[in-house]
């Protein structure tokens, strides 16, 4: 049986059989280069993942019920075995998803398809192909769901071009209704578990912070700005900065819609670097543009230069910007900073700027008290090492004044 | 909340609520919220003959020509009173002014455009039509038809029909290949 995409089809049709149950359900993607992540999410009758347990995927093969597990993964294909009469009676719906992590998008599928076996046997297929999508990065392929106390089958074939993040975040509760902050949570936990189980401490860490300040449902972007001038050189070359990376990328994942922190360096110079995500976040100060040693920094600081590049980049944005800038102090051009930022207050940007180890860190530690100003757009504090706190003082410290320029900024009508 | 039907069930709106004159039709429908092509969905209505044709093209009331010369059948668009709250689209019917010989108007839902944005009823959630007393605000029938919407492109949604006396509203549910275009043909409009 051939289903086309938005056909809805009870599965005693598809099996041709009355008293189907157990389902082998297989996905398969080719054309694309870099791997592609499949999933199958349980959903409860409001159609969100309300136990994270229910995500089935490589990393978790099997759900609590043994009803969904994954039983066979190669490259671009994955096979679910599916026993619905198992399933609890909360989980109402399994979403059978897709998800790419490189710069392809589901346009480059050469071809795919869901097909269901029984008895070894093909019995059912949905086909599609590159042509039916745009820049989705995500997609749902289709849903078993429970009808009047049958399962039936909806080919779906949509998505999303967040990837991953925007599915889980569909699932995982509307950020954007203001939801209680438990959903966001999973969302965030779940994201990082999902590709980055490495983090899930710190993103644990990084949720209480967030709830504590009110801003789980709260949608920024994130950017982080690095100083790589000659007197960092031994925090580079420790790994320090890495660690610095490590740190803040939850917050990151949190806010940002793209799940990406955007990174600039500077010296002299400038240098944009391609944003720090849960993917290539592990060596990233020794890998992104060739690594720190290549990025022809190390010189002299310039910081006019680098908050003007940031206040360009983010000119078109509509999301409030959480700006994280680090710096190790000998901060000279006092005067031009001092311009930059009083006029860079009508933006919907806060600079939250961080001291690492460093002095004279000049009209830094004197930016909360910056007369001129719309509203309050800068804070400072300063540590000897950056891993000289612990990780939840550290977020609890990054996260103190943002919440303030948040309010103080929707008052004033610059962000909504 | 008024009698939910299912696809294919009819109720007396006369019988069910006596004291109704106007009703408000209302149609909704939610495209699953991704990052694809919109969806445009719009209404219509059919207001035709016991043969089942419409007496001419100014029987068909949709997006372009929102109101019959009768001025019994109206296309109200969005709503915007804030009566039939939810509704997507709605239209409002004076049963009384319906003239003699329109038999029956049906409501139907087509989706812009939807062979080239390869777009579908399987594509929408929580589909459905119902028929609210305008004076009353009272919901007095409903149907919701997201489970049998499929690979379709037009769709019948339900109909109002005259019983002898009585108005009747019938759950139909009926899709059809080929737009809007394909729809209006059936009943007799040269588009």
């Amino acid at each position: 049986m051939e289903i086309r995409r938005g056909q809805r089809v009870s599965i005693t049709e598809l099996c041709q059989c009355a008293n189907t149950q157990v389902l082998h359900v297989v996905l398969s993607i080719s054309g694309i280069q870099d791997t592609v992540d499949f999933a199958c999410f349980g959903l409860n009758n409001q159609q969100k993942l309300s136990d994270d347990r229910y995500m089935t995927f490589y990393n978790q093969p099997n759900s609590p019920c043994g009803a969904v597990k994954l039983i066979a993964s190669a490259l671009g294909s994955s096979t679910f075995l599916c026993d619905v009469a198992v399933l609890p009676q909360t989980i109402d719906r399994l979403v059978f998803t897709a998800a790419l992590n490189s710069t392809e998008t589901m346009h480059d599928i050469h071809n795919g398809y869901v097909c269901f076996l029984s008895a070894n046997q093909e019995v059912a297929r949905f086909s599609f192909s590159g042509s039916d999508f745009h820049d989705e990065k995500a997609l749902m392929l289709g849903e078993l769901y429970r009808k009047d106390n049958t399962w039936r089958f909806n080919a779906i074939g949509q998505g999303f071009t967040g990837g991953l993040a925007a599915l889980v975040m569909h699932f995982g509760g509307d950020v954007i209704d203001a939801l209680p902050p438990p959903v966001s949570r999973i969302s965030l936990e779940k994201k990082v578990a999902a590709l980055a189980p490495k983090l899930v401490d710190l993103a644990k860490k990084a949720t209480i912070s967030l709830e504590k300040h009110r801003l789980s449902a709260t949608l920024a972007q994130v950017g982080l700005v690095l100083d790589a001038s000659g007197s960092m050189y031994a925090q580079y070359d420790k790994g320090k900065v890495q660690q610095v990376i490590e740190r803040l990328l939850p917050l990151a994942v949190h806010f940002d819609n793209d799940g990406a922190l955007d990174v600039w360096a500077f010296s002299n110079k400038v240098l944009a670097l391609p944003p720090a995500t849960l993917r290539n976040y592990a060596d990233y100060i020794a890998s992104a543009e060739y690594g720190w040693r290549q990025w022809g920094m190390m010189g002299i600081n310039n910081e006019p230069a680098v908050i003007e590049q940031v206040v360009k980049h983010y000119q078109n944005t509509t999301l409030p910007i959480l700006i994280i800038f680090i710096s190790d102090g000998g901060v000279s051009q006092n005067t031009v900073i001092k311009k930059l930022l009083v006029e860079a207050a009508k933006l919907p940007i806060f600079w939250q700027f961080v001291g690492i180890g460093g002095r004279n860190y000049g009209i830094l530690e004197k930016l909360d008290t910056l007369p001129g100003r719309v509203v309050d757009n800068c804070g400072f504090f300063a540590l000897d090492d950056i891993n000289s706190i612990s990780e939840q003082d550290l977020y609890e410290r990054l996260l103190s004044e943002f919440p303030l320029w948040l309010e103080a900024a929707k008052l004033k009508g610059i962000i909504q | 909340m008024g009698i939910s039907l299912s696809k294919g069930g009819n109720i007396s709106l006369s019988k069910t609520d006596p004291m109704l004159k106007n009703i408000i039709v209302g149609l909704g429908w939610d495209a699953r919220p991704t990052d694809g092509i919109d969806f445009d969905l719009d209404a219509s209505a059919f207001m035709v003959k016991e043969d089942g044709k419409v007496r001419s093209d100014s029987d068909f009331i949709f997006y372009n020509q929102t109101k019959s010369l009768c001025s019994s059948v109206e296309h109200t668009g969005d709503n915007r009173t804030g009566a039939g709250d939810g509704d997507d689209e709605s239209l409002v019917i004076l049963l009384d002014k319906v003239p003699t010989d329109i038999q029956r108007i049906v409501f139907t839902v087509t989706i812009h455009d939807a062979e080239a944005r390869k777009q579908n009823f399987g594509q929408v959630s929580h589909a459905y039509v119902r028929v609210v007393n305008r004076e009353t605000d009272n919901e007095v029938a409903r149907y919701d038809l997201s489970e049998d919407a499929s690979i379709e492109t037009a769709m019948i949604f339900g109909e109002i029909y005259k019983n002898n006396a009585e108005w009747k509203f019938k759950a139909v549910g009926q899709g059809y290949a080929g737009g809007l275009s394909a729809l209006a043909k059936q009943y007799g409009i040269n588009i």
